[in-house]
């Protein structure tokens, strides 16, 4: 009697577990601020991809390339962007709120000079510099996979922390804040 | 008897179900997805070879923005940035793996639809051999236990024993069935 009952359980046991197994899965996969959407990133605590690209507006020296590694010594936001994403207008206010804290670096990803400018002549322009990304190749350096995403770099030019999507207040509250006071920032 | 032999009969289909699924997944992917080709004239390599291996390689990445389908198959924009990547990297005489390893460098495993075998993805692979040894199990020690292994012809003594024995277990059994 008891044998035939092992045999009995012993798969009930084995599904038992299967199944706590895969709710503790969900559970973790679900619960707190894990959005599946977001990829992470490969990037985090990697040197940045050497950046190096045309500039939006020549500067006062003629210089018309905007270079990643001249913004070494201080923490930088890196914020891909197009004048044709929704979310990037959206997500303005807050570049603008957070610009005043930190040095924010702009990449315009495919798109058209022209656009850019009136993108930014209507929105508002929180970047220090502007490199044009036309043809997306830099945006898979840095792992891309849609505008909007901010990088923030260390003073080393080593990524920290990303985000795939608009800033919102939220979103900077919960971790580019606490990442910048990290930072010393 | 022919209770315990249905049973056994039944334990042997679920562990033989498994078994099924695993060798499905191994099929060719082209007999499970039907959607149309994303790729367009201009983007093909004008070699034919060089355009195979760019399709075959396309096909093992995953399309960031939809995320189920590869970039063969899919028409987003970053879709084709990738495909166009691919393509160029083998027109420079990159070799498969280091075109696949720069992707996996920018965009992490994520990006490959095979994940690989490593310690994170360990369960993943061996899971289903490891539930077809369990179910074997099962099935050895619920036939063990049934006592209806292949044994010797029995003498005419053992087979009167049986008889007495088995005619005893009916009686038991019956209310039960």
């Amino acid at each position: 009697m008891s044998k035939i009952r092992l045999s009995f359980l012993l798969p009930l046991l084995a599904f038992g577990i299967l199944a706590l197994v895969g709710a503790v899965a969900l559970y973790a996969t679900l619960s707190g601020s894990r959005d599946p959407a977001q990829l992470p990133s490969v990037l985090v605590n990697k040197s940045a991809p050497r950046t190096n690209l045309a500039s939006l507006m020549p500067n006062d020296a003629g210089d018309n390339m905007v270079q990643l590694a001249a913004f070494r010594g201080q923490p930088l936001l890196v914020n891909f962007f197009a004048s044709w994403c929704a979310p990037c207008r959206a997500e303005a206010p807050a570049l603008e709120m957070l610009s005043k804290r930190v040095a924010i670096l702009g990449i315009a990803y495919k798109d058209r000079g022209e656009d850019t400018n009136s993108f930014l002549a209507q929105y508002g322009n929180p970047f220090r510099a502007i490199g044009m990304d036309t043809d997306g190749r830099m945006g898979i350096e840095w792992g891309v996979y849609g505008v909007p995403e901010t990088y923030l770099l260390d003073a080393n030019g080593v990524v920290k922390l990303r985000h795939a999507g608009p800033l919102t207040r939220g979103v900077i509250d919960a971790t580019i804040i606490p990442a910048l006071e990290a930072l010393g920032s | 008897m022919i209770m315990s032999l249905n049973r056994t009969r039944h334990l042997m289909l679920v562990s033989i179900l498994p078994l099924g699924l695993l060798l499905a997944s191994f099929l060719p992917n082209t007999i499970v997805t039907t959607a149309a080709n994303a790729i367009t004239a201009e983007e093909m390599l004008a070699n034919p070879q060089l355009e195979e291996r760019a399709r075959n390689l396309s096909k093992q990445l995953r399309c960031l923005v939809c995320q189920n389908q590869s970039i063969d198959d899919s028409d987003a924009d970053l879709a084709r940035d990738l495909r166009r990547e691919v393509r160029s990297q083998i027109a420079a005489g990159d070799s498969d793996d280091a075109i696949i390893d720069q992707l996996r460098q920018k965009y992490g495993d994520y990006v490959l639809l095979n994940p690989p075998l490593d310690p994170a993805t360990m369960f993943l692979w061996l899971a289903p051999f490891a539930f077809m040894v369990l179910g074997g199990v099962i099935v050895l020690v619920a036939r063990r236990q049934r006592g209806i292994e292949d044994v010797n012809e029995l003498d005419a003594s053992e087979r009167a024993k049986i008889e007495k024995l088995l005619a005893s277990r009916n009686d038991r059994d019956e209310p039960k069935t």
